[in-house]
């Protein structure tokens, strides 16, 4: 085995596992389990991706990689963006809740609220 | 007319310390009542806005002018005998007396919202800036196009409503789409709409708390992705 292939194959066990930690949700989990079932063999043998690619009429295997990684990219930012949304919307409401529940009102105005 | 008393003016602010309690008080002097959402402001707005005699709510973190009004609005609603909400500038850009002219129109012509416009007659276009006549008139080109409504000013921040009408607009922009987005709900709900003059003080320092004419594109981008929420 060559070194480099060691050091990924280290580096990608780590990811994994603090990725696993980190990340409850079982859709995230198998997404993260295939990505790391995907990788390990790419980087054990790399010519493989040159079969695949031939096989589906890509020229390189490096280039099929590269197109999968920009998918998986493109999708991540869209699944995050929507999360950010929806935490900014929680986000939104319970700073109005607060201020709603929290008036200041001056003296002698007295609260009318029904 | 209805009760000084049962309209509430609705004053969203970021840091105005300085021009707050001038906005407040003729306000008050004229019995209206004022609620002014302090959006994170990071200097004495609150206390300023309190001591001219508003009712202060606070956003612990800032949201935006959209999201300002919305809790406005919720809290007016929650006033038992409030029967108008009228949306204002923290700026000082607006006239007190406009408040009155807005709630006339509404309850003369019986109307849910009452827009003021700067363009409805020629003493109020005059005192526009060029540039931004030039902007404000896209702008409301896009606004008639989009929305259908007949209206001669996309972006004025100075508006009245019944409170049953503005208890039913379904707003989400919490930055500054929202003035977009509240045409297009009058336009949703098929509320009855009226426009009424307003000026609007154009001072050094309404100009730089003021949107730029880059700010429009901003606008455009939250529009265009609201769909994609």
């Amino acid at each position: 085995m060559l070194r480099s292939q060691v050091l990924l194959i280290v580096l990608l066990a780590g990811l994994a596992l603090y990725l696993f930690r980190l990340r409850t949700t079982p859709r995230d989990r198998l997404l993260y389990i295939v990505m790391v079932g995907v990788a390990v063999p790419l980087v054990l043998f790399p010519d493989a991706s040159n079969v695949v690619a031939h096989a589906v009429g890509i020229g390189r295997g490096a280039d099929l990689v590269f197109y999968l990684f920009i998918i998986f990219s493109l999708f991540h930012f869209a699944t995050s963006a929507s999360r950010i949304r929806q935490l900014e919307r929680q986000l939104t409401s319970l700073v109005q809740d607060r201020a709603l529940a929290a008036p200041d009102v001056p003296p002698g105005q007295g609260s009318s609220s029904a | 007319m209805p009760e000084a008393s049962t309209v509430w003016i609705v004053i969203p602010a970021l840091n105005e310390a300085r021009t707050i309690g001038d906005v407040v008080a003729p306000l008050r002097a004229c019995g209206w009542r004022v609620v002014v959402i302090d959006d994170g402001s990071r200097d004495g707005t609150a206390a300023a806005a309190r001591a001219a005699g508003a009712v202060v709510l606070r956003h612990s973190i800032n949201l935006g002018q959209g999201a300002g009004l919305r809790t406005g609005i919720a809290f007016v609603q929650r006033q038992r005998d409030a029967q108008c909400v009228v949306t204002y500038d923290a700026d000082g850009q607006h006239q007190p007396d406009a408040v009155a002219a807005l709630i006339g129109v509404l309850t003369r012509e019986h109307v849910d919202v009452v827009l003021g416009s700067r363009f409805l007659d020629d003493s109020g276009a005059r005192e526009v800036p060029a540039a931004r006549r030039a902007l404000l008139r896209l702008a409301t080109l896009f606004t008639r196009f989009t929305t259908g409504l007949r209206v001669t000013d996309a972006h004025n921040g100075l508006r009245a409503f019944t409170v049953d009408a503005a208890s039913r607009l379904r707003l989400t922009h919490n930055r500054m789409a929202h003035a977009s987005e509240m045409l297009s709900e009058i336009a949703r709900l098929g509320l009855r709409y009226a426009e009424a003059p307003v000026t609007i003080r154009y001072t050094d320092y309404s100009m730089a708390k003021g949107q730029r004419p880059l700010d429009a594109l901003a606008i455009l981008w939250d529009i265009f992705t609201a769909g994609l929420r």
